[in-house]
């Protein structure tokens, strides 16, 4: 059960999901994935695609100051079985 | 029709499969033109004929096209804010210019203006606005010109305004009088109308193509509603039939006219408007209570904004201004 990160602060939408999925086909079951990304849109972007995803599962998310002192958005993902 | 671009990345045959199949080129439109440029890309991989609206909604929102109103004296040009239904005027005297309803891309306007080889002297709000952020302050401030705007009787605007008040009358170029300013509270308790020359009356959002300005704006829709209807039967009534009105907004382009202007002659509207022909206080006041609804959620941010008690930034706004507008009272 590992847990990976996956930064994407810069990128536009559809980057970051786009990059999550790439991301998330390479774990396995049990595995977390943390997102950061800059992109606000991201927010509501990451729980329309859990609603539809078979294959992780969005656990949480939360908005905080990175260490540059940008507003950034975090989503953590857990890959299902 | 709405797919998410997030469809197409989790199960790419399954959001193709919805797509039509058609010889048109689709577009395809999302809030800033990024995932539309992907999901463009792959209908386009899969032999659907598609393009990207670049800039996405974004762009288009911000996109305006000004359209002379035939034969206007003085010259009239309506600019159409076709993202969001829109409209604003430039009227143009000589090498004066006054603009109505100016959206916030002020530098439009101002170029616009510049290649008509007139300046801008005179910057007018008819009402303060729930849809969208006035452009206003920001030229008057720019151009060091008079901005006109009024909130209703009490209340006061926190930028610098220069008030007006019914009967007023502004000369532009040379031409005393080309603007008449008649007092319409309704829509809202500061909604202005000014006459053009007589025969123009920018209608700002108390009169549209196809019916009136909403008064449930404001939270107090019976109030608004009995005083919406004394400015339509004390003053609008009072008006020629043969004024052509030309409204703040529209809410289809089939509202457009051949001559690619969104206007009315006053009688026609009189004719079709049931709204206009209710003889009774009562029952137009009971029309306006049922047909009430909940404004969208960020037009009071949107009205803190116009009316000077708020600032904000672009990304704020553009948020706040994404889709069409919901000016006008429904109709069941």
């Amino acid at each position: 059960m590992a847990m990976h990160k996956l930064d994407v602060r810069g990128a536009k939408c559809p980057m970051p999901i786009v990059k999550a999925k790439k991301q998330l086909d390479l774990l396995v079951a049990g595995d977390v994935l943390e997102v950061t990304a800059t992109d606000p849109g991201s927010v509501k972007d990451f729980q329309g695609w859990a609603k539809i995803n078979q294959s992780a599962e969005l656990k949480e998310q939360r908005t905080e100051k990175d260490e540059t002192g940008r507003e950034v958005y975090v989503h953590i993902l857990e890959k299902r079985a | 029709m709405n797919i998410p671009y997030f469809d197409f990345i989790e199960d790419p045959e399954a959001a193709l499969a919805r797509v039509p199949r058609s010889q048109t080129e689709i577009s395809v439109v999302c809030a800033k033109g990024g995932s539309s440029e992907f999901v463009a890309d792959l209908l386009r991989e899969s032999g659907i004929p598609a393009r990207n609206v670049a800039g996405g909604m974004q762009a288009y929102g911000s996109f305006l096209e000004p359209v002379r109103v035939p034969n206007s004296h003085p010259e009239i040009w309506q600019i159409n804010r076709r993202g969001k239904g829109c409209l604003s005027y430039v009227v143009r005297v000589g090498d004066e210019a006054m603009v109505v309803d100016p959206s916030r891309h002020i530098q439009t306007y101002v170029d616009f203006v510049k290649n008509l080889d007139a300046h801008i002297t005179r910057i007018l709000d008819t009402h303060v606005h729930a849809d969208h952020v006035s452009g206003g302050p920001a030229l008057a401030s720019q151009l060091n010109a008079p901005y006109f705007a009024t909130a209703g009787p009490g209340i006061t605007m926190g930028q610098r305004v220069t008030p007006l008040k019914d009967g007023d009358s502004l000369s532009l170029g040379g031409h005393v009088d080309a603007m008449r300013v008649l007092a319409t509270p309704g829509h809202t308790p500061g909604s202005m109308c000014y006459l053009i020359g007589g025969k123009y009356l920018l209608s700002g959002d108390t009169l549209f193509v196809n019916g009136i300005g909403r008064p449930d704006l404001g939270g107090e829709v019976e109030a608004w509603a009995r005083t919406l209807f004394t400015t339509l039967t004390h003053r609008i009534a009072k008006l020629s039939n043969d004024v052509t009105v030309l409204p703040g907004h529209y809410s289809a382009t089939s509202e457009i006219g051949p001559d690619g202007i969104v206007s009315v002659r006053l009688g026609d509207l009189k004719a079709k408007a049931p709204e206009l022909r209710m003889s009774s206080e009562q029952e137009f006041v009971s029309t306006m209570v049922a047909t009430a609804q909940h404004p969208p959620a960020a037009y009071s941010d949107i009205i803190r904004v116009n009316l000077g008690l708020a600032k904000t930034e672009e990304e704020q706004v553009t948020e706040w201004e994404l889709g069409k507008n919901e000016c006008a009272a429904a109709r069941h």
